[in-house]
């Protein structure tokens, strides 16, 4: 392909940044990884074990392994931010009013960082079996 | 065969609220919606409006929504249809100002903020700016576009909240950020790098299908999209 001579002037202003490219990269990227992780997710819990067969002795047997914590903090992580952030896109397309605007995406923020902390809290801690 | 055409009327000095009339009009399969809405002005009823100007798919003057889907009434065949009953209403999204027609400023104020226009503040050479064939078809696409605004008002975005510059603006913005001779890429990029820029598009292809020039209008939002991901207009 020809080379387009406005790259130049492109490449001196630096590719345009901001909370809205960033956040737009972060739906691709979290997407990406969220196929493998919450795939993994549905066919282990949902298919292999099955939902009434998790208990407490059963969460606590899998978080025995250190690996299986990072992998659910890991979805916890990118599946909910992933979430989040789409609801915040999703609200955008509604909201008017520049001032509501920020008040949803602080309150969505909040949200988010609550609930992070409380599901890394019982991923950290881990479960006592009764 | 007979047609029998729904059409939205609102005349804000007489009317409180817009409602329908419909008309029975004897209609050729190869009419085109154009020339039934031409004979109901004609010869039934002279107070209908509605914007035309070229007839022929090049102006982009008489964008509505027909049957639910927005076209140029001059390029919709009656036989294209499928139907003899055919609802004709305005563009949606944006605000009436008699029968057919709508305010158009809000959508040309979009296309505005985009510089619409090559920037180029280098010396001239003593010719033209030279382009080679690959750097001009790098933006073809998106130089047919006609303004006629059926892409813009026929996303659900927009639809939503008119702050969103859609999709017509970028595509015109697209027509010049990719034209070697231009060098503001930069700042129109920057301009779309909002939330009522680029990213208030969600994929949903409305325009695209809308487009009476079938521009891939989708694909120049996502080009744009790109290039502001990756600083690289490759």
């Amino acid at each position: 392909m020809a080379t387009n001579t406005n790259q130049v002037q492109l490449n001196q202003a630096a590719a345009p940044e901001g909370f809205e490219s960033w956040a737009w990269k972060w739906m691709r990227y979290s997407g990406l990884l969220l196929i493998p992780l919450a795939w993994g997710h549905v066919l282990i819990q949902d298919i292999l074990v099955g939902v009434h067969a998790i208990d407490l002795d059963y969460v606590a047997l899998r978080w025995a392994s250190l690996g299986w914590r990072v992998y659910d903090f890991l979805l916890l992580a990118f599946a909910f931010a992933h979430g989040v952030n789409g609801l915040r896109q999703v609200l955008n397309d509604y909201i008017r009013s520049d001032t509501t605007r920020k008040r949803v995406t602080w309150l969505l923020f909040i949200l988010w960082l609550v609930l992070s902390l409380i599901g890394a809290a019982a991923i950290v801690g881990g479960v006592r079996a009764p | 065969m007979q047609v029998k055409l729904k059409i939205f009327r609102y005349n804000p000095e007489k009317d409180k609220k817009p409602h329908y009339e419909t008309y029975k009009v004897e209609a050729e399969p190869t009419d085109r919606v154009l020339d039934l809405l031409e004979y109901v002005k004609g010869y039934i009823d002279g107070t209908l409006s509605f914007r035309r100007s070229c007839a022929h798919g090049v102006c982009g003057s008489d964008a509505m929504r027909i049957n639910g889907v927005n076209y140029l009434a001059c390029k919709v065949l009656v036989k294209d249809i499928k139907s003899s009953k055919i609802t004709i209403e305005p563009m949606l999204g944006l605000s009436v100002i008699k029968d057919l027609i709508v305010d158009m400023e809000p959508f040309f104020d979009h296309f505005r903020s985009m510089m619409p226009y090559l920037v180029n503040d280098e010396t001239p050479p003593g010719t033209e700016r030279l382009q080679s064939p690959e750097e001009r078809e790098r933006f073809d696409d998106t130089t047919k576009c006609i303004l006629c605004a059926a892409c813009t008002t026929s996303c659900p975005s927009y639809w939503a909240n008119d702050k969103y510059v859609g999709p017509a603006a970028i595509v015109n913005a697209h027509r010049f950020i990719f034209d070697s001779r231009d060098r503001a890429a930069a700042e129109r990029l920057n301009i779309l790098n909002d939330q009522f820029g680029v990213y208030r598009c969600h994929t949903i292809f409305n325009c695209t299908i809308a487009c009476p020039r079938e521009i891939q209008v989708t694909t120049a939002i996502g080009e744009i999209k790109k290039a502001i991901a990756t600083g690289s207009l490759d």
